[in-house]
């Protein structure tokens, strides 16, 4: 049974929201995972994921300053709720016991079969 | 520089998006785009932005704020419902105006849906429906300017077009004429019994109850009966193989087939069907003798107008030389009942019948809607309060519109479910109006009640908006404000309804009046002949001369007989075609004619009157009875048109040589009489000396006609055993003729009444809205010492002119339809003057009645109550 969901692009995205801290707004967000994991993020698909993890609760966002070369809209500034941080431990958490749990074999005869 | 992204896409977007997301999203793009103008450019960046655009057009990116608008929703629905149900409960007297008369409207309407339904229906059962053709005949003597046309073929059409045209697969020939049937010791005339040639099974559908249709129905004197039929002839026993006694010869006709009875929504109809070869009647050398109607089926459905073109030519070549000319047009079967001008064996209907039906229909719906608008423009004074709490309370026009709709959809569902109710009580009764046999069913099908809904829906729509767009666009500072009265404008479309509304009404009393005093004229012209007490039998058109003469002087010698004659036809309808030729020589030139064979006491018998001349003597008789045709001798009684139309004034028309059937001298000429219908003018006629005729007067003298009748049935039974003693009043079968009239002065009255009452019904709503919103002013008009009379005046002054406006606009239009529907009868009544002015003041005085019952109300009422309070 599944605690909390979190899917890897989902996961992306709330670990760039922690790097930026308090500069994590959209094309900020974006910015950063294009050039740290150097993959395209399409608008559509960052802000689907922003807009689920709002509802899930794992992110929180105020609205920021207004700017000239945003036409007058404001900015919206993103944070990690508590819950978001449980989720994120918990996601990392079974990604580790799962690491854990991989028989050192397996890492040490990869070299033989390729 | 301050660039702007595509605008197309950029308004795309802001359509499609969240209301809470759209704003920062949007700054994103923007920021995006900006920067990437100046790292890529401006075109780069604006195809990114499209593409970022179309990717965000996804679900989660999509919407209106779902969660908050649907709750909200579901409570205002269930709120307007409340209220509307509230609002129908608070006003008892303008809902129960508003539902009586929006029933009465969708009544109506659905009454008329259903016969237009009905006439619609007509032979869509028919699967080879669109391949039949009927064939229709005119032909015209060569030099006479006028031809006849009708449904009427001689025998010969069906095979040789089946032979002579490919297009044609098979032919059917068929003969309707009374039929005696004998039923144990009783003879009954059978009105449905029509023969047929065997190839009707080929056309036409049937199902099969019992027996078989195929060969067994070669040959003569076969027979095919429907299950009704059969039900009342042999009970519950097997008719296959048995026989029925048929005609006035009694010829036993063998039973070879059980039917389902037919659709009444046929032109087709039948209780018998006889094998055609049993009448004896087929012959292939003559076009003449048209007494059948043939119908065609072709190849397919697109062989009717190749078939049509080869006709003319055709028949060009096999009429030459014959003196005459004849040319045949294809009906499409399916086209027949509505656009025929010529009858199947079901009168077709008529086109124009169904657009008045529908027209006054519609008319209804319109007052009731305009009842509705008025009543409900009214009470927004009543209801601005509300509007003005519920805006300040944020609501927004829109949904104050749609509230309003809904409330007039909720009283039109009502009415609705109330009306379906009185369509299924009066049905009967609509019934007998329009002379036909709509059932519940046809209301019950989907596609009907979805049609009922829809009305139901435009209607709400309709009287429903204008109201709503008033209510709604009110301006709560000033409603709240304090006293509040109906815009300018609301007044001045009440007024408009109002007038329009009684227009109507005028209108249809007016057609009312004209068509039953036409009907009247008719009904009570003197038309040259007796038509009273006269009865009407039927005898075997070659009963010989002698047994014929005996019949008529045992007739005579029952006291109560004036006189008996025996004739052709009647003179209520003569349409009998000859032809006539001054003077016996071949090429004298023949013109068409109506003739009738009469006796000596023809003329006693209905008083027609001679202008000049004599009556047809014994000798005449003897003279025309002859064996030998070549020796026959005729002599004529003309009237006085075909006097003139033969070059002759009456006094030298007597004893000159003319040609009717045979050669004969002119006894007398006749004064013009009407022998056809009201519709037409008076045409020649002649009579001549005949020993063969059908019909059998006997004019009696009014008195104790019942025992008359009875002695005459006796007499009757020893005298002529081979026929039922069927008698009819000339009068009725006068007043026959008339008959769509009638019906259509039926349908007029009733919904000329409706009509006018739900037109009242409105203007009682209205007035009593409007005056209730006067009692201050008439509070104050009281107190400085204005009497009742004043009073009332002042009060419903303005009601009558508004419907003295109506008249005026009413009467011309009257004026203008009524001449066009009497312009169908060649005699008819003048428009008089009275028939307005009857239906002005008729409405007047309605109005009136119904505004002073308010205006004295609210007269009467004790100033001090409506000043005291403010």
């Amino acid at each position: 049974m599944k605690k909390y969901q979190l899917g890897e692009f989902e996961e992306i995205v709330m670990l760039t929201i922690g790097i930026l801290y308090k500069e994590a707004y959209g094309v900020a967000i974006k910015k950063e995972i294009e050039t740290r994991l150097s993959r395209d993020v399409s608008m559509g698909a960052m802000h689907t994921a922003l807009v689920r993890l709002e509802d899930k609760g794992y992110i929180k966002s105020f609205d920021g300053e207004a700017t000239e070369e945003r036409a007058g809209r404001p900015r919206k500034y993103f944070q990690i709720t508590a819950l978001g941080k449980k989720a994120m431990t918990y996601t990392k958490e079974t990604r580790d016991s799962l690491w854990k749990a991989v028989p050192k074999v397996v890492w040490e005869l990869n070299g033989i079969f390729q | 520089m301050r660039n702007n992204p595509p605008p197309f896409f950029h308004r795309f977007f802001q359509w499609y998006c969240k209301p809470k997301l759209r704003d920062f999203i949007e700054g994103d793009l923007i920021e995006e785009y900006n920067e990437r103008i100046r790292t890529f450019g401006k075109r780069k960046a604006d195809f990114r932005f499209a593409l970022d655009v179309i990717k965000l057009f996804r679900p989660g990116i999509i919407g209106r704020d779902k969660n908050f608008n649907r709750i909200n929703n579901l409570a205002m629905l269930q709120n307007n419902f409340k209220i509307a149900f509230r609002n129908l409960q608070k006003n008892k007297v303008s809902s129960v105006i508003n539902i009586f008369g929006l029933t009465t409207g969708i009544a109506s309407c659905l009454l008329i849906m259903l016969f237009i339904q009905y006439e619609l229906s007509f032979d869509k059962f028919q699967e080879k429906g669109n391949r039949i053709a009927r064939v229709i005949m005119e032909y015209s003597f060569d030099g006479a300017p006028d031809s006849q046309k009708g449904n009427f073929t001689s025998t010969k059409v069906a095979p040789v077009f089946s032979r002579t045209f490919p297009e044609v697969e098979r032919a059917v020939r068929i003969s309707d004429l009374y039929t005696i049937v004998k039923h144990g010791e009783e003879l009954i005339t059978e009105k449905e019994f029509l023969h047929v040639d065997s190839s009707f099974f080929d056309l036409f559908h049937y199902e099969l109850v019992k027996g078989s249709v195929g060969k067994a129905f070669h040959g003569i004197n076969k027979l095919v009966l429907t299950e009704s039929t059969a039900k009342r002839y042999f009970d519950s026993e097997d008719p296959i193989g048995k026989s029925l006694l048929i005609g006035t010869t009694s010829t036993p006709y063998e039973v070879v087939a059980v039917v389902k009875d037919y659709p009444t929504n046929s032109q087709i109809k039948f209780d018998f069907l006889g094998s055609f070869s049993s009448m004896g009647a087929n012959q292939e050398s003559t076009y003449y003798n048209a007494n059948y109607t043939t119908y065609l089926l072709l190849r397919d459905e697109y062989a009717l107008p190749t078939l049509q073109e080869k006709l003319h030519p055709f028949m060009e070549k096999e009429s030459k030389g014959t003196g005459s000319h004849m040319r045949f047009f294809l009906e499409r079967f399916s086209d027949i009942h509505i656009y025929s001008p010529y009858d199947a064996f079901v009168p077709n209907t008529s086109l124009g019948y169904m657009y008045i039906v529908g027209g006054v229909a519609l008319l209804i719906i319109i007052i009731v809607c305009f009842t509705y608008v008025n009543l409900c423009t009214a009470r927004s004074v009543e209801r601005a309060k509300e509007v003005g709490i519920r805006k300040v309370s944020g609501a927004a026009k829109a949904q104050l519109f749609w509230q309003f709709i809904g409330e007039s959809f909720v009283l039109c569902v009502l009415s609705l479910i109330t009306s379906l109710a009185v369509v299924g009580a009066v049905l009967p009764f609509f019934n007998q109006l329009v002379g036909k046999q709509l059932t519940f069913d046809g209301l019950l099908n989907p596609a009907f009640l979805l049609g009922a809904f829809g009305v139901t829906i435009t209607i709400s729509f309709l009287a429903g908006a204008y109201p709503a767009l008033i209510l709604s666009g009110l301006q709560p500072a000033k409603v709240l404000k304090g006293v509040f009265r109906n815009t300018n404008s609301a007044k001045w479309v009440q007024q408009s309804l109002i007038v329009f509304q009684f227009a109507i009404s005028i209108l249809l009393i007016v057609a009312t009046l004209v068509i039953q005093n036409q009907l009247y004229f008719i009904q009570h012209e003197k038309l040259g002949y007796d038509r009273e007490h006269v009865v009407q039998l039927r005898i075997n058109w070659d009963m010989p001369h002698d047994k014929a003469e005996v019949l008529k002087q045992e007739l005579n010698a029952i006291p109560g007989v004036v006189s008996v004659s025996r004739c052709g036809n009647s003179p209520v309808r003569i349409i009998s075609g000859y032809t006539m030729a001054k003077g016996w020589a071949e090429n004298d030139e023949f013109m068409s004619v109506n003739a009738n064979p009469t006796d000596t006491d023809f003329l006693k018998t209905t008083e027609l009157e001679l202008v000049t001349g004599s009556n047809f003597t014994i000798q005449d008789m003897k003279d025309a009875g002859v064996e030998d045709w070549e020796k026959k001798q005729y002599h004529f009684i003309i009237n006085e048109s075909a006097c003139r139309k033969l070059g002759w004034t009456p006094e030298e028309a007597i004893g000159q040589k003319m040609f009717v059937n045979r050669p004969g001298y002119v006894r007398g000429v006749m004064k013009d009489f009407n022998f056809k219908s009201m519709h037409e003018s008076i045409a020649p006629l002649v009579f001549f000396t005949e020993t063969t005729g059908s019909v059998v007067l006997v004019k009696t003298t009014g008195t104790n006609i019942q025992e008359t009748l009875d002695a005459a049935k006796e007499k009757w039974k020893t005298l002529v055993p081979e026929r039922p003693f069927e008698f009819q009043f000339l009068d009725d079968s006068y007043n026959r003729l008339y008959e769509s009239e009638q019906q259509l002065s039926q349908v007029m009255n009733v919904f000329a009444a409706i009509a006018i009452i739900l037109a009242t019904l409105g203007l009682f709503g209205l007035s009593s809205y409007m005056i209730q919103q006067r009692t201050k002013e008439i509070g104050i008009r009281k107190a400085l010492g204005a009497n009742l009379s004043s009073l009332l005046v002042a009060l419903s002054g303005n009601f009558l002119r508004l419907v003295v406006i109506a008249i005026l606009i009413a009467c011309p239009i009257g004026y203008l339809a009524m001449k066009q529907w009497l312009n169908g009868f060649a005699y008819r009544i003048d428009l008089q003057w009275w028939i307005f002015l009857v239906s002005g003041l008729s409405a007047l005085l309605i109005a009136a009645v119904t505004v002073s019952i308010h205006s004295i109300r609210a007269s009467r009422a004790n100033p001090v109550n409506s000043l005291r309070s403010e």
